[in-house]
């Protein structure tokens, strides 16, 4: 175990991150009277985070190396002005043993699992080895990282096709590829490759059997430093798309009481054996018959973690500081119940039209959703250029309800009146997913987008054309003479009553 | 007032008619009464179709007319009766016979999967764009033979750049 540096209560608290979750961050350390020092790029310097701090300084250009990446600058910046945590959210730093470490030795208060801690879990094939130990169950796979793409291929034929090709420092779906055939195998194994070296800068990757059609369903845990480990609640993340979460949801709706049961002691166990400390998420797959395998640990706070708020009433970040502080548990051994069901859809500036590309843009306007049971995480605002250089997450919609179906009415009904103009997002999608029949009566898998989503299923529907139609004719009326150029020249402009007034030619 | 109002190359015909500050329009045949109003930001309306309540966002991004409703944006034309004249007897779109595939999004070119003389199917993947953490490959819709690589590896390239050109074959 590495030693914490001993810290009564932490005062200043850098935010090593940006985006919704450093909001979300700043928000605890505010109620808890704390100070939030905020870091951001150029092109962050109006962001949400920057304006919701207490503090804010620049770390450096837009490319995430050369800012929140840059281990060296975040650590100057921290000594600097004195912090005496580093939070580090989801993503950049949360799970860098070497940052961990390297902040203990500054005597930074890093506020997440200890570095050895999380270097044995973040190395999946260690962590693998730490479930054995703890006697979870596993899916077969390769013994170790592999050399190349012909041992690779030996250990898929040995395992059985389909496989996936994994990186061993992997997260978030990053450096992961589904391979069906060996004919696929080679290309599969250079992205995969390609992926963890650019977000891990670690390219090993080892090969497993792929599930088909399985459930992820992953426990919150919270570890203190005294060895007490409690189980949050599950989620239930089954809609993906490339291995990305979508929408993740609590209680998961194919549990029953018993399996909920061995699952939380399966995670618990595995949270004790690696010596864990702190909000952590152990990530299993579900089969179709209900078993359910040991998939990684999550060393961080999720983005996922709020529906486990809205069923707990528990802030994690919170939690996450207590312990941190050396805290033991204050509930004991008998965290708060339950209550209702609680969904997120994570709204992302991406195109479903177009193959869920990212897009990049300005904000030109945003109406967020309110009203019962509405909770919205969001790292942007109206005006707000978002940037190219980071992932897609704009915001985080969340609902609960007293029970599944209403919470997802409730989804339903915030989606509909949420207002985001200016980039492409996924709200469509979204709206199309809480309406589809599958998902409503809770038939999930990982498979579920290839199994039901076709870019038809978003088209607008007949009323929503025929408004269009309207509208477009009223807004014409009301330009009083607007109109679209002939074929020759569009592109221009459709004002064809302003480009008459411009030509002196064009008017008797 | 008559406008014609075309989505996906089909058109409509809209018939305005104004009684006082009531408003009416015709359209497939069906006379609804309709209410608009302009919102502060512009090109915002709130328009009431028998009661009906929606929000759109009437825009018009590089010269096109876009209508953004419940999150969906859903491009429209919009003529007088003339201009429909006119494009009736304009010539007709020319088929290219040549594609280029260019970055949706910018960010960087991480691997090049072809070279010029190759020959690709439709739906081959020709290049892999890294943007916002994500490596994305960037397939040719018709497939033909590779005239132009017009980009190389480990460059950034911007929105609507040309990386790859398609001469379509049989043409």
């Amino acid at each position: 175990m590495s030693r914490r540096p001993k810290i009564a209560r932490v005062r200043r608290v850098l935010i090593a991150n940006r985006g919704e979750i450093a909001v979300r961050v700043i928000r605890t350390l505010r109620e808890r009277g704390i100070t939030s020092v905020a870091v951001f790029s150029e092109p962050d310097r109006e962001a949400l985070h920057v304006l919701l701090a207490d503090e804010a300084y620049p770390i450096g250009p837009g490319p995430a190396r050369e800012s929140y990446l840059n281990p060296e600058r975040v650590l100057e910046t921290a000594r600097r002005v004195k912090a005496d945590a580093v939070h580090p959210g989801y993503g950049f730093f949360a799970e860098n043993a070497a940052f961990a470490h390297t902040c203990a030795e500054a005597g930074l208060l890093f506020i997440g699992p200890p570095a050895d801690v999380i270097a044995r879990l973040g190395d999946k094939l260690a962590a693998r080895e730490i479930a054995r130990r703890a006697e979870v169950p596993l899916i077969p796979a390769s013994p170790g990282p592999l050399a190349g793409v012909d041992e690779a291929g030996k250990a898929a034929r040995a395992i059985g096709f389909p496989v996936m090709l994994k990186a061993a420092a992997g997260g978030g779906g990053k450096g992961m590829r589904i391979v069906s055939t060996e004919a696929e195998l080679a290309a599969a194994w250079e992205l995969a490759r390609g992926e963890a070296s650019a977000a891990f800068d670690d390219d090993r990757i080892y090969v497993e059997r792929f599930i088909e059609r399985p459930r992820h369903v992953e426990a919150q845990i919270l570890a203190d430093a005294k060895g007490h480990v409690a189980f949050l609640g599950e989620r239930e993340c089954s809609v993906q798309r490339r291995h990305q979460k979508l929408l993740e949801e609590t209680p998961c709706p194919a549990f029953d009481p018993a399996t909920r049961s061995a699952f939380a002691d399966a995670a618990c166990r595995i949270a004790k054996t690696a010596g864990y400390v702190g909000v952590g998420t152990v990530e299993f797959l579900l089969d179709a018959d209900g078993h359910f395998y040991f998939l990684e640990v999550n060393t961080r706070l999720q983005v996922e973690h709020p529906v486990t708020e809205m069923v707990t009433g528990l802030d994690l970040v919170a939690e996450q500081i207590r312990v941190a502080e050396g805290d033991a548990l204050w509930f004991g051994g008998d965290p708060p119940a339950p209550r209702g069901c609680a969904i997120e859809a994570r709204i992302l500036a991406e195109d479903p039209a177009n193959h869920f590309l990212p897009s990049a843009g300005r904000i030109d306007r945003l109406r967020l959703p309110q009203g019962p049971g509405v909770r919205n995480d969001s790292g942007v605002t109206q005006g707000f250029q978002v940037p190219v250089f980071y992932d897609s997450l704009l915001s985080k919609l969340i609902v609960w309800g007293p029970d599944r179906e209403i919470a997802r009415r409730r989804l339903l009904r915030a989606l509909d009146e949420t207002v985001l103009e200016g980039v492409h997002h996924n709200l469509v999608f979204h709206r199309w997913l809480a309406a589809h029949p599958a998902f409503a009566s809770a038939r999930l898998s990982t498979r579920f987008l290839e199994e039901h989503f076709t870019a038809a299923a978003l088209e607008p529907s007949p009323e929503a054309a025929e408004v269009a139609l309207i509208a477009a004719a009223l807004h014409a009326r009301h330009e009083r003479a607007a109109v679209a150029l002939p074929a020759e020249n569009r592109g221009r402009s459709p004002w064809r009553w302003a480009e008459r007034g411009r030509s002196p030619g064009a008017r008797r | 007032m008559k406008l014609w109002v075309a989505r996906e190359g089909h058109d409509t015909e809209v018939e305005f008619e104004a009684r006082g500050d009531r408003l009416w329009l015709t359209i497939e045949g069906r006379r609804l009464e309709a209410d608009c109003r302009r919102l502060w930001d512009g090109e915002v309306y709130s328009v009431l179709i028998e009661g009906r309540s929606h929000e759109v966002r009437v825009s018009s991004p590089g010269g096109r007319l876009e209508v953004t409703l419940d999150g969906a944006t859903i491009p429209v034309e919009v003529r007088h009766p003339l201009e429909k004249l006119l494009q009736a007897t304009g010539p007709a779109a020319r088929a290219s016979g040549r594609e280029t595939v260019v970055a949706p999004m910018p960010g960087l070119v991480v691997a090049l999967r072809v070279r010029p003389g190759d020959v690709v199917a439709a739906g081959q993947p020709v290049v892999v764009v890294e943007a916002m953490k994500m490596q994305n490959e960037l397939a040719t819709r018709g497939g033909g033979v590779v005239t132009d690589v017009l980009v190389e590896e480990r460059t950034p390239v911007s929105a609507g750049q040309a990386l790859v050109r398609i001469a379509q074959a049989g043409s």
